[in-house]
């Protein structure tokens, strides 16, 4: 396995906190960034997100054009509160309302491709407890520095002792540890050098974004991470140690959820790209059950596997951004 | 006063600043949310220095008692400088959880109205400044002080001044809230922490030994009951009663917390003196061990209400459409008065809950608040501190 990619593409937010650089750069290059917070009921949390990321990033150095929040139906105050800070709210419903209506994270990240205008694109979950701006310019700075990457992943310290002295993050939470990480190292294991894959928070180009495809839901990290991995290799990836991001704790159950999508879609890849055949049709349904006085009642979640298709195959966005049906290519230049 | 071109400039402030509210937010929510309990501020000061390092101040230090100072350098360095402080400790340990919400009008979390929000301001000012191309003749010193409450006797300000090597033009001391303050005497005042500590022989325990609260009681009586005089000023504030352990066992420990104010120090000493009586006596009457320790003490020191440094703060904020409301605080005010030094308190937002775990911070008064501060400044710059 070739480990050198671990040691050449994984940076420190710290390499990336010279702002003014950034910008510089940035601005030679004629490039534009946007940063894209999907939300659901997070009221809470938004607007402390909105005003680190706004005053660090856009007031005090222009790094980032526009923040806008893609919502997928929250019922309470989260577009009063995302608007009364400055950002552009959006209901994903409403965006390219002619097609057919889909709910999930994955939804909110695709439908920010149609109505976000950067070259790059920051994707940052809108309850992050210890916002930060490092958790934006972390993951935005090596794709304006490094010419060859073109996806970077961030991840946290979830602090493991290595050797005698280092205490270093090395791994993900459960769902992670549990799930992801076997699959990987059973199937492609040049993967697992990627610490973290279901981190929340990446940054990408856009000529990058609009070539695959998101599923809906939960799988959108393990899915992207696949297609671009399959298309360009890994190395157009990096990822970017962010240091502490205090998690919301989630139970076991919710976890199971998540374990049950992110494999649905793992092995859908895998039968998409003839690693393994599968004889028969995979069920849609997590079936968990609970003790109701006596009875034993079961909790079904269904999940269909819905994927939206490249964006670069909506003729609205194409048209919108001037493209061709094969996108733009990608750079193979290295670090 | 209409020809007043500070006055005039107010409104312009205020928009000006709501306009770039975020980069303040911003340093009450990075700051804030850093604990500092007294004693253990090292982590918010270097955020502080920090700040105010990336938002270009001229220079920026700690000085040798490790309260971080940024100066933005003056067009004129004949003239003495002018300070603009808020302290940096706060009542709440490292455990607490300091992770701060924000609703669409307000802030809440631990400290943030004692003093996140003057630290905030604080460290946002070189930033206002250039925003507003603000330039004043004086070096404006901005210095988040430690060690300032309770048992931090204020040490950080005394250090601050003892060791500064200039004369100090004047000073505004930023506390979080409440907008239309001013603060512009500090009675003298020592506060004092009186234990009882109820001896045990060896782990057995007297079925009828003396329970420490209710000693605490009779000093507390007894405390009550000393005449205090109308002029000079004088009053006891009980703060704090801390003691025992569950409902049915007598407490061997209890403490209280007071603290003596008045317009005279000679008579807060005074005071103090007669409690120790008090404190002595009731020991010694209940075989139990009485101790009396003084935490923080300042001098009484005040600028008269006609000083035009007051008088100027009283139109700046009245000028705001807010009324001011003229006060005391035992606070960097007293060290600064105590020095010489014509000193305001300013409170720049409004909140509620102060020094709860849930305080809170009104959002949209903070314009104002700041732009209070500016005018102040501008003022101080133009000389009504030199009177």
């Amino acid at each position: 396995m070739p480990d050198s990619w671990l040691r050449r593409h994984t940076f420190h937010y710290a390499q990336f906190r010279d702002l003014a650089r950034l910008v510089a750069v940035k601005e030679e290059k004629g490039m534009t960034v946007s940063i894209c917070l999907p939300t659901l009921n997070e009221e809470k949390t938004i607007a402390k997100e909105l005003i680190i990321l706004r005053s660090e990033l856009m007031t005090r150095f222009p790094l980032v054009d526009e923040i806008v929040v893609v919502d997928s139906g929250s019922t309470d105050r989260t577009g009063e509160v995302a608007r009364a800070f400055g950002a552009a709210f959006y209901r994903a419903d409403e965006i390219l309302p002619d097609l057919e209506k889909r709910r999930g994270k994955g939804e909110n990240l695709w439908k920010a491709l149609y109505i976000t205008r950067g070259d790059i694109i920051c994707y940052l979950d809108a309850d992050i407890k210890n916002i930060h701006h490092r958790f934006a310019y972390g993951l935005i700075g090596p794709l304006i520095l490094h010419d060859g990457i073109k996806y970077a992943k961030a991840f946290y310290d979830r602090p493991l002792a290595v050797g005698k002295n280092a205490v270093r993050p090395t791994g993900g939470g459960r769902v992670t540890e549990l799930v992801i990480r076997p699959l990987f190292a059973l199937f492609f294991p040049e993967l697992t050098q990627i610490l973290q894959p279901l981190s929340g928070e990446y940054a990408a180009c856009r000529q990058l974004l609009e070539q695959i495809p998101f599923p809906i839901g939960y799988g959108i990290e393990t899915s992207m991470i696949l297609d671009i991995w399959q298309r360009w290799g890994l190395e157009v990836m990096c990822q970017v140690d962010l240091e502490k991001r205090v998690h919301r704790n989630q139970e076991t159950k919710a976890l199971g959820k998540m374990a049950f999508v992110i494999m649905q879609t793992f092995f859908r890849r895998l039968s998409r790209m003839d690693h393994l055949r599968l004889q028969g049709e995979m069920h849609h349904q997590m079936i968990q059950y609970r003790l109701v006085g006596d009875d034993y009642q079961a909790d079904r979640f269904t999940y269909g596997g819905h994927e939206r298709p490249p964006m670069i195959q909506i003729p609205a966005y194409r048209e919108k951004f001037h493209r061709a049906a094969a996108g733009v290519p990608l750079p193979t230049d290295g670090v | 006063m209409p020809n007043d071109p500070i006055i005039a400039r107010l409104p312009g402030f205020v928009s000006a600043i709501e306009a770039i509210r975020e980069l303040v937010l911003a340093n009450i929510l990075l700051l804030g949310q850093i604990p500092a309990p007294t004693f253990q501020e090292q982590a918010r000061s270097a955020a502080f220095l920090e700040r105010l390092t990336q938002a270009q101040a001229d220079e920026c230090a700690t000085d040798g008692y490790g309260n971080p100072i940024a100066i933005i350098r003056g067009s004129d360095p004949a003239r003495p400088p002018l300070f603009a402080v808020a302290h940096l400790d706060t009542l709440f340990g490292r455990e607490v959880d300091h992770d701060y919400q924000v609703g669409r009008n307000e802030i809440i979390g631990p400290g943030v109205t004692d003093n996140s929000v003057g630290v905030g301001v604080l460290a946002s000012l070189p930033e206002i400044f250039r925003h507003l191309n603000l330039r004043f003749a004086s070096d404006i010193v901005l210095a988040g002080v430690i060690q300032s409450i309770g048992k931090g006797n204020l040490r950080g300000i005394r250090h601050l001044l003892k060791t500064w090597p200039t004369p100090i033009r004047g000073a505004l001391v930023l506390e979080s809230v409440a907008l239309g303050r001013l603060d512009y005497y500090a009675d003298g005042m020592i506060r004092a922490e009186i234990e009882c500590r109820v001896r045990t022989n060896h782990g057995h325990e007297p079925k009828f030994r003396p329970n420490a609260i209710l000693v605490l009681n009779e000093v507390l009586n007894q405390v009550q009951a000393i005449r205090l005089p109308q002029r000079p000023r004088s009053r006891v504030i009980v703060g704090r009663i801390d003691g025992g352990t569950k409902h049915g066992v007598i407490p061997s420990l209890a403490t209280l917390g007071l603290e003596i104010q008045s317009t005279a120090y000679g008579m807060v000493k005074s005071i103090y003196d007669e409690i120790r009586d008090i404190v002595s006596g009731i020991g010694y009457e209940n075989e139990v061990g009485m101790e009396i320790k003084t935490i923080s003490n300042t001098r009484a020191a005040r600028l008269p209400y006609n000083h035009p440094l007051v008088k100027s703060a009283v139109r700046i904020i009245a000028a705001l459409d807010l009324q001011p409301a003229l006060s005391h605080s035992e606070s960097e005010l007293s060290i600064f008065l105590s020095h010489e030094i014509p000193a305001v308190t300013l409170g720049l937002t409004l909140g509620d809950n102060v020094n709860q775990t849930d305080s809170r911070m009104e959002i949209a008064p903070l314009p104002r608040g700041i732009a209070q501060v500016l005018g102040m400044l501008l003022a101080m710059d133009s000389g009504v501190c030199d009177a």
